[in-house]
């Protein structure tokens, strides 16, 4: 990668830190609510038998992270509307593209913090044994997922280059994204037809990572089941990285094109 | 001492400005059921050049196509037709090179990330704008100091007067130390003294060799600023002249200058009507209102003034010699063609 563009990458992550900071407010939702979905879940199934702490409490912290990123990538763009900077960033000669991947990392990361804090309450709190088999694999995993919601936040993102009506699209593929990718309970439990949306989303390859990094017990339930532990996690982590390369193909695409479109148009302030 | 590049040297072309035939039109689509699509003409065949470190007025009222110019010129808009070059470079095909070599100042208090401070913005566009890591902290420095903004430099811009805000601004338009700087009406909004300031920051920018294109809805600063001043009106240019040039566009008028309180606008509608009156400007907002008439007959008309107002007051009544002012309120006006 070009110097200038990982310049780019890091100033765009350092000044989306700086709002986080210089904001806390904008933390105090994404923190709370995946912590209370937590809290409920392992209340309500505390006696129930198998990994069901597990699903509860990494699927917590998968929405803090895909809540965050899919929120804020998107309010990227409307955030630099707000400010009335959008133009003088689009202005500049970087890729706009470069400057929300920045800004989609900073805010994906500052998601992870929220599982940080559920593995924690899990442990302290409900006493739910979370003792990492494979502690590396598990952090590459969880390296690889954070990269994935990024890069499929960017995807989201381009739509705000057109219009800010594309808050309602975030809106409304929160919940359903985090289902599908079986952040909560196993995709097996979801009717078949689903399934395909499953394999094309990074993250639920990237879960699955997770989950096999953390408990080997889990893997009679891995789409790799009967394969090699550590196998399962290269095939899952590979998966989750060809997926995650064609999602930045893909926002590259079409963030080149809504741009092109917005100046054509015209609608690149007051769309 | 800031060390902005003072040479401003011709990339490719002798004009630092080629605007030829310049067109924007944009259709606005309205309705669900029932689709209208409305064709609004932004600008039409705007042509004009602008030379190395000369400062290029563009002047209108709001709505004439002022900025959708200057996004044109700074990539920031496709031209429906036309072709520009921006310091030899097309701005259509050499997106990056345009984007690279020019600064670009907005008006107004938005543009700037208000809750991180002034270092922190300019470094954030530094990075953008590809300045090497070795001079990005010198030249931020240099710029917060030559705005006279370094003892606040790190303070969050939020906690900043609107004039230190439109100083940053500038500062931010200089970080990638460009040949060609936009200004799209950076006085609007200051208070005299602020403005008075700007201008000033302005005029030592063109001192260091810069060129600068201004846009403007205030004539006496582009008449204080400019070389040559485009006014521009419904999306036209109707008149491009030094500032000398364009108030012989009413050298055969004479101003009748009435303040006065109580006037009304259907009492300036009258005025409009009288067929000697060449064009007409009412301040009526204030307590002392300012109404001023261009007419060839000059103090012959008093009589039919002090008619139309019998029922206001009148504090003074005075013939004037015509301004830029009243030259720029002719050709807005549509009177000159």
């Amino acid at each position: 990668m070009p110097p200038q563009t990982l310049r780019v990458l890091y100033s765009a992550f350092r000044m989306a830190m700086l709002h986080w900071f210089a904001d806390p407010q904008w933390v105090i939702p994404n923190v709370i609510a995946p912590f209370v979905f937590t809290f409920v879940a392992l209340t309500l199934f505390k006696e129930a038998s198998g990994s069901f702490g597990l699903y509860a409490v990494l699927g917590g912290g998968m929405m803090g992270m895909w809540g965050n990123t899919l929120y804020a990538s998107g309010f990227a763009i409307d955030f630099e509307r707000w400010q009335g900077t959008l133009e003088e960033v689009v202005a500049a000669p970087s890729n706009l593209l470069h400057v929300i991947s920045g800004r989609s990392v900073s805010n994906a990361l500052f998601g992870l913090t929220n599982m940080v804090a559920i593995l924690l309450i899990a442990a302290l709190a409900f006493r739910i044994p979370l003792g990492i088999a494979n502690p590396i694999l598990f952090a590459l995993s969880i390296v690889l997922t954070l990269l994935s919601v990024s890069a499929l936040g960017l995807i989201f993102a381009s739509s705000f280059v057109l219009t800010r009506s594309a808050q309602v699209l975030t809106n409304g593929l929160e919940f359903p994204i985090y289902v599908i990718s079986g952040s909560m309970f196993p995709i097996a439990l979801l009717p078949f037809w689903v399934h395909p949306a499953a394999y094309i989303l990074g993250p639920t390859w990237g879960i699955d990572a997770i989950r096999l990094a953390t408990s080997p017990q889990y893997a009679s339930q891995s789409f790799w089941a009967g394969t090699d532990v550590n196998v399962a996690i290269a095939l899952n982590l590979a998966m989750t990285l060809l997926i995650t390369l064609a999602y930045v193909a893909i926002a590259a695409f079409l963030f080149k094109k809504v741009e092109t479109k917005s100046r054509r148009e015209g609608t690149l302030v007051q769309a | 001492m800031l060390e902005l590049n003072s040479q401003n040297k011709p990339e490719s072309s002798s004009k630092a400005i080629v605007a030829e035939h310049l067109c924007k039109v944009f259709n606005v689509t309205k309705g669900f059921l029932r689709r209208t699509r409305t064709r609004i003409i932004a600008v039409k065949d705007v042509s004009f050049e602008v030379d190395y470190g000369e400062l290029f007025g563009l002047v209108g009222p709001n709505g004439a196509g002022k900025t959708t110019t200057i996004k044109m010129l700074t990539t920031m808009l496709i031209p429906t037709s036309g072709n520009a070059t921006v310091l030899g470079y097309n701005v259509q095909k050499d997106i990056t090179r345009v984007r690279e070599k020019i600064g670009i100042v907005l008006g107004g208090e938005r543009g700037l990330y208000t809750r991180v401070s002034a270092i922190d913005n300019l470094r954030y566009f530094a990075d953008l704008y590809g300045v090497p890591p070795t001079i990005r902290d010198k030249r931020v420095k240099e710029l917060l100091q030559f705005m006279g903004l370094w003892e606040r430099a790190r303070d969050r811009v939020e906690t900043y007067s609107k004039g230190m805000k439109q100083r940053l601004h500038l500062a931010r338009g200089l970080i990638n130390d460009p040949q060609l700087i936009f200004l799209d009406e950076p006085t609007i909004g200051l208070d005299p003294e602020i403005a008075k300031d700007t201008r000033s920051m302005i005029r030592d920018l063109v001192r260091k060799g810069k060129t600068i294109l201004l846009t403007t809805h205030y004539m006496f600063e582009a008449d204080e600023l400019c070389k040559r001043i485009a006014v521009i009106r419904g999306g036209e240019i109707v008149a491009l002249d030094t500032p000398s040039g364009l108030k012989k566009y009413v050298m055969d008028t004479s101003v009748v200058e009435i303040e006065g309180f109580g006037i009304t606008d259907k009492e300036v509608a009258k005025f409009r009507e009288i067929p000697e009156v060449l064009a007409v400007s009412a301040d009526l907002s204030e307590n002392k209102q300012v109404l001023k008439i261009q007419t060839p007959k000059g103090s012959e008309i008093i009589s039919e003034v002090q008619e139309i107002l019998k029922n206001s007051r009148i504090y003074d009544l005075k013939t004037k010699e015509p301004t830029l002012e009243d030259a720029y309120l002719r050709l807005v006006e549509g009177s000159i063609k």
